[in-house]
């Protein structure tokens, strides 16, 4: 019914949409989620036919078929005619698209032309959408926002078009007017085909079908629904639902690091993605087919980090790990829950390398782990259980935190300092001369918690384990350690491992939780 | 861990003591040689009593006692920083191997300690010395050879535990090689055990070699504490003996008395639990 191939459109010299495809049947609604100025509303217009009106010097390419029309190449009176008949809109600026001098009854009769039967079609779809009749004859400014919205939908709706647009329709309701026009809409929309242009995730999840995530005007992700919701794959999605809020999830909100910016070539989510690599700001990745969704990324999507296939242990005749299979994304935090004495810091020494596993394998970006040896650790760094033990006291914060760098021998002793210097502020910790030149038993705990974090992270690793990194730390000095983490991950991608046998804590931080019993996953 | 060395002497009489003791023996020393008469120069006034001139009086060839004595204490002192800094050495390189290796290396280590263990260490140092009548040097190094195995035993057990400190074993999260983890993390932590290890040798060492002078094991033209105490008691029918043989034997008694105290001193810097015993 509605079908957009390889749709490219510019502002002036500024591409907003960048060569996008999809079909969509009657009776299926698609939503097309992303933040704000990534073309949603560009492609609603662009479905109407409407780009030219919003602005001069702008230029369409591609095609967009509905009911075999092509909206392209229709001339204006043509476009006329189609709209409100086979296309149309639901506008996202409420206050705007009414005319105030004129009563809604009139607006939506407007609509219709020269109809017959309009009293009756009028009445017919104000009761669908809930509408009092006797207030028909209001004028705009007297009716709520939710009012208004509903008369927009009937405008959008009474002519029973093919294909709707829905621009942010419920944007600036409150959530009780917004679900009942969510009924509404799920109710008008069947055998129609509805785009749905929304940030919000809720509503995405609730009327669509299929899920299209734009980023700078390229599709980036494209699935069914619930898939996408349950499992995103590109890492621009995971981030849009992480930083979006949600009851059944318990993880503090994590918004996407960097600003949305303008990439002329390669992968236009390259300069805020933690997982680019070299290629991604050369070329763009391609829309692929991949286990049923369509992910455009060189890497596949958010890529397994760390695989754990079969790793078991014993110690003597005691089994503390039998047969582990655990694998972590890039940017997620997945907890270890367990009783003392289940083998979770057992599970932690053996990825570190400082305990020998009996049996399995360890993969690390897809490749087997053969050695624990300095490369191996540049990527991988621990915070341990008892962190004020972790650091010498001979030696002064400066150089304990420049430590991992004189290991690795990286850099001149003055980059080394300016390295420490700036990840010490990251932990929000100051890098006066003097703090530097402190021991740290002068410090309190919350302090050289940050210190071992601070020193973790100087080799910029990709996975941080934290084995019970807050135990010994009040509530409120806990709760910043944690929200530092979370921030961390946001801008690093760092995924963490984070081992607790604390459940409330665990739901706190982590997108997924394992649990660690009798040597067993579950 | 950190505890203000100034602090501590301050509270510790008998510390103070062996600090003060320890320096005015290194001044004289140092500059004892400069104040003295030639310790070697013979003189056909012999055997004579404390007189104006010669303090201590002179002894069978004519030479000035106290003038021995400077220099015995020169020698003394001479022995035990070196003997006590080589036997420690050795203590140290095999102790820490032994601990931070471990596996085959440390049982046949620790085997070979065992061995020196139930050498008596003086028994055979003696036979040695017999044969070779050592000067100071060769003495030096037959004590440290023989005098090392206790303190590797106690450097081993302290490398063990170590190496298993969660500081330690962060360095090697980050990469850290055995070089790098023994230098730069284990022995600067074992740093006051080290001391202790050294004052103790030292201690020995001043001990083994007067004894051994003592008893005539030694080249008798070198002069040592030991050496004026040997050679008094060839003459203990006559009155001046005593005068050769008190003097060392104070000076000797202070320093291994001074030594001890800074030794104990040290340990209780480092075990929290005998602070107040």
């Amino acid at each position: 019914m509605l079908k957009v191939e390889n749709l490219v459109t510019r502002y002036g010299e500024k591409r907003i949409l960048n060569k996008m495809s999809f079909k969509l049947d009657k009776g299926e609604t698609i939503s097309v989620i992303g933040e704000s100025g990534t073309g949603k509303s560009t492609l609603g217009f662009a479905v109407l036919g409407m780009i030219g009106e919003v602005s001069e010097n702008s230029k369409v390419e591609g095609k967009i078929e509905i009911d075999g029309f092509d909206i392209n190449k229709l001339d204006k009176e043509d476009l006329r005619k189609l709209r409100w008949k086979k296309v149309s809109i639901v506008m996202q600026n409420i206050d705007d698209a009414l005319n105030p001098t004129i009563t809604v009854y009139k607006q939506i009769e407007e609509v219709l032309d020269k109809q017959e039967n309009r009293n009756k079609k009028i009445i017919d779809i104000l009761k669908k959408i809930d509408f009092p009749l006797n207030r028909k004859d209001a004028y705009p400014h007297q009716l709520s926002m939710g009012e208004r919205q509903k008369i927009l939908i009937a405008m959008a709706f009474i002519s029973n078009p093919e294909v709707v647009v829905l621009d942010e329709p419920t944007s600036s309701l409150d959530t009780e007017t917004k679900n009942k026009i969510i009924a509404i809409i799920k109710k008008l929309s069947e055998n129609k085909a509805v785009i749905l242009l929304t940030h919000d995730i809720s509503m995405a999840k609730k009327l669509s079908n299929r899920t299209l995530v734009l980023y700078g005007g390229t599709t980036v992700e494209y699935a069914e629904t619930k898939k996408l919701f349950k499992n995103p794959r590109h890492p621009y999605s995971r981030g849009l639902i992480r930083s979006y809020p949600d009851s059944s999830r318990t993880k503090d909100l994590q918004g996407i690091r960097g600003r949305a910016e303008f990439v002329k070539t390669g992968c236009p989510f390259y300069k805020r993605c933690t997982q680019a690599i070299d290629i991604c700001s050369i070329k763009k990745p391609k829309l692929l087919k991949r286990n049923g969704s369509f992910i455009a990324c060189h890497r596949g999507g958010i890529i397994p980090l760390i695989k754990m296939e079969k790793i078991s242990k014993n110690f003597g005749k005691l089994q503390i790990l039998n047969s582990i299979n655990l694998t972590l994304f890039e940017g997620e935090t997945v907890t270890i829950l367990g009783k003392s004495g289940a083998g979770k810091t057992t599970l932690a020494k053996i990825l570190m390398g400082l305990v020998e596993k009996d049996s399995g394998n360890i993969y690390l970006e897809n490749k087997e782990v053969k050695r624990f040896d300095a490369e191996y650790y540049k990527k991988v760094q621990m915070v341990f259980q008892d962190t004020r033990s972790s650091l010498s006291h001979r030696m002064k914060i400066l150089d304990i935190v420049m430590e991992p760098l004189v290991v690795q021998d990286i850099g001149t002793r003055q980059q080394r300092t300016g390295k420490a210097k700036k990840v010490l502020s990251e932990v929000q910790l100051p890098s006066s001369r003097s703090f530097l030149n402190e021991y740290p038993h002068h410090l309190s705990g919350g302090e050289i918690q940050r210190i071992v974090i601070a020193r973790a992270l100087m080799l910029e690793p990709k996975l941080l384990i934290a084995d019970e990194p807050t135990s010994a730390l009040d509530a409120s000095v806990q709760a910043k350690i944690l929200k530092l983490l979370n921030n961390i991950q946001e801008n690093r991608g760092l995924a963490i491992l984070f081992i607790t046998h604390d459940l409330d804590l665990a739901k706190k931080v982590s997108d997924r939780i394992v649990k660690l019993e009798n040597g067993i996953i579950s | 861990m950190h505890i203000s060395l100034k602090n501590r002497i301050k509270k510790d009489k008998k510390a103070k003591f062996g600090i003060i003791i320890v320096c005015v023996f290194v001044l004289i020393s140092v500059f004892g040689p400069i104040l003295v008469k030639d310790p070697y120069h013979f003189s056909i006034d012999y055997l004579r009593l404390p007189v104006a001139g010669h303090i201590l009086g002179t002894n069978d060839l004519g030479q000035d006692v106290f003038a021995r004595l400077v220099y015995g204490m020169r020698a003394s002192l001479l022995v035990a920083i070196s003997a006590g800094f080589l036997s420690t050495a050795i203590g140290t390189i095999i102790g820490t191997l032994s601990g931070f290796i471990g596996g085959a290396f440390d049982k046949v280590m620790m085997r070979i300690v065992d061995a020196f263990l139930v050498i008596p260490a003086i028994i055979f140092i003696m036979l040695v010395a017999a044969f070779l009548k050592p000067g100071i040097m060769t003495l030096i190094i037959l004590i440290s050879l023989f005098h090392w195995q206790g303190g590797a035993k106690i450097i081993r057990g302290q490398t063990l535990s170590l190496k298993n400190k969660n500081h330690i074993v962060s360095s090697r999260t980050f990469g850290a090689k055995k070089p790098y983890v023994l230098m730069r993390h284990i022995i600067p932590d074992l740093g006051n055990i080290l001391v202790v290890s050294f004052i103790y040798n030292a201690r020995a060492a001043i001990f083994l070699e007067a004894g051994l002078a003592f008893i005539g094991i030694a080249n008798l033209s070198t002069i040592s504490l030991g050496i004026i105490m040997h050679n008094a008691m060839k003459f203990y029918y006559l009155p001046v003996w005593i005068w050769w043989l008190v003097p060392p034997g104070i000076a000797l008694s202070l320093i291994l008395l001074s030594l001890t105290f800074i030794g104990t001193l040290i340990e209780k810097i480092i075990d929290p639990r005998l602070r107040n015993a």
